[in-house]
């Protein structure tokens, strides 16, 4: 349904991002992007919405195919108006405007009136949001912002949805609560979506399909209950040593095992 | 007492034009954050417009206007698709260098297409005069007094409770957000243009149905700044409040003390209102949250 073969992106012209990513994700179910600091995941997301073309990046060789058509071309209000709606890194909401100003601007591509339809979907979602209606967004906090971005990216039904850290500096709980509607969400609208995390643990266990990324490529990918059993992945991302144990610290200097695929 | 409240008419007459022309200043600062320093001249070029449908092709009063509006809009939206939207993306200050620049092309394109002398007076209103006790409003005032406000409620009621509207708050906030929802902002920003084109242009037409058609219109432009300014850069409210203030304060000054002064104190008002708020009355000021 939505492909990535061989995607390379370079911004302004000579900077080398991506270097041949290949993905595919599956029509319904919820898929994983993990790796650590500038590996290429906000990268990768990007290229796919179109938002990459704001910030003089350009996908340079490799097609990104969604529902059979090339859409690597496409600006990004084009790309959203197709369905892919992506819910930018760091609780981006429109400051100055009140929450549901935010929410029915998050609707705006449906011009058939269901707004208040929606509205009641996105507070049932996330009944917190209800009491703030009014409230100027600017001054929520960090979680409360986090559920009104995925809230606002939900008004518009989106057929793939692209989450950027949603749990980036917000409390476990918090990121809980967020997850759980994030499936919720994922099982009633039966849209793809597709989660970039650091946080690698909820990643694994909200996902069915995870790959992993370093360096602009894709290193690894496999079912997500499968990735968790990986010793690569425990030793470097869950931060486990192969016995499953917590690492040692009383052996500093114990050997770094190389991680194989590199 | 009389001379007072002369004074004070004319200023709230000249204040309404002055916030009309600080609204779409303020509407295109609110979508795009550039300063349009060239409003004053679109304001010219406007009343020009509506001069060639009424002084050039002697056309009725009613299709004139009807006319002016729509060709103002357009000039609007032309000077962003022209001279704007190669800049998107590109730091702040170009576009707002161009916007000083485009001033002295619309000025220069004024003259070359009508030359610089004054036009021939348009009386838009009839002539006749209402008594209200012992002070004397011509008509002519009271309806572009009232025109000017009208088009004010009129832009308030758009951004607060129009689907466009809300957008054009939207693209103020960040262009990219607005993108990731799908939203053109080339399109808003686009159509912002417009509307600041056509308050421009009724101001021009009110304007230069009083004072005459000549290239002496445009220095209105400099008095919205300063009303802009004082009401607060994304405030339309704001915006009028600023402009009767800025008229009063000028029509005040210009009566007791000297006609020169009344320009000049102006802009000591705002130089001290931006030292108390620097926000403006109405402007939002930035969220930081700790």
């Amino acid at each position: 349904m939505l492909k990535l073969s061989n995607v390379e992106v370079k911004y302004a012209g000579a900077i080398l991002v991506l270097r041949g990513v290949s993905l595919e994700f599956r029509e319904g179910a919820i898929a994983a992007l993990l790796g650590s600091n500038g590996a290429g995941k906000t990268t990768t997301l990007k290229a796919i919405s179109g938002l990459l073309k704001t910030e003089l990046g350009e996908v340079t060789a490799g097609a990104i195919e969604y529902q059979g058509q090339r859409i690597e071309r496409l600006g990004p209000e084009q790309i959203a108006k197709r369905g892919i709606i992506q819910v930018m890194e760091g609780r981006q909401v429109l400051g100055h405007l009140t929450v549901e100003e935010n929410l029915r601007l998050g609707g705006y591509i449906h011009r058939n009136n269901n707004s208040r339809q929606d509205l009641d979907m996105v507070y049932d979602y996330f009944p917190n949001l209800v009491p703030l209606r009014n409230h100027t967004s600017g001054y929520l906090s960090g979680g409360e912002q986090q559920m009104l971005t995925i809230g606002r990216a939900m008004m518009a039904h989106p057929k793939v949805m692209l989450l950027d850290e949603p749990s980036m500096g917000l409390a476990p709980l918090i990121v809980d609560e967020i997850y759980a509607m994030i499936r919720k969400f994922n099982a009633e609208e039966k849209n793809t979506i597709v989660v970039v995390e650091q946080n690698a643990r909820t990643a694994l266990s909200v996902s069915e399909y995870a790959y992993v990324m370093e360096n602009g490529r894709i290193v690894l990918d496999g079912p997500s209950a499968k990735l968790a059993d990986n010793e690569d992945i425990k030793e470097f991302y869950l931060g486990l040593s192969n016995l499953g144990e917590k690492k040692s610290y009383r052996e500093v200097k114990h050997y770094k095992r190389r991680k194989r695929w590199l | 007492m009389e001379f007072l409240q002369k004074i004070i008419i004319s200023g709230l007459m000249n204040g309404a034009i002055y916030g009309l022309v600080a609204l779409g200043f303020v509407l295109i600062y609110k979508s795009s954050s550039v300063l349009n320093f060239s409003q004053g001249y679109m304001l010219l070029l406007g009343a020009y417009i509506f001069w060639f449908f009424k002084g050039s092709l002697k056309l009725d009063l009613l299709p004139s206007l009807l006319l002016a509006m729509p060709a103002g809009f357009l000039m609007g939206t032309l000077i962003e698709r022209i001279a704007l939207r190669p800049l998107i993306g590109q730091p702040l200050i170009s576009m707002i260098t161009i916007t000083i620049f485009l001033s002295l092309v619309l000025e220069g394109l004024v003259s070359v297409v009508w030359g610089t002398y004054p036009l021939q007076q348009v009386h838009i209103f009839s002539r006749s005069s209402l008594k209200i006790g012992n002070i004397v409003l011509t008509t002519e005032n009271l309806f572009a007094f009232g025109l000017a406000l009208g088009a004010m409620l009129a832009i308030i009621i758009f951004f607060r409770y129009t689907r466009l509207g809300l957008a054009m708050r939207g693209v103020a906030e960040g262009h990219q957000i607005m993108q990731s929802m799908g939203i053109s902002v080339k399109r808003i920003l686009n159509l912002s243009w417009g509307i600041a084109g056509m308050a421009a242009t009724i101001g021009g037409i009110l304007m230069g149905s009083t004072l005459g058609f000549q290239l002496g219109l445009s220095h209105i432009g400099l008095l919205a700044i300063p009303a802009a300014f004082i009401g607060g850069l994304e405030s339309p409210e704001g915006a009028i409040l600023g402009g009767l203030l800025i008229g009063l304060i000028e029509s005040i000054v210009s009566g007791y003390v000297g006609y020169a002064a009344g320009v000049p104190v102006t802009f000591i008002v705002l130089i001290l209102v931006m030292l108390i708020r620097p926000y403006g009355f109405f402007g939002l000021e930035k969220i930081e949250r700790v």
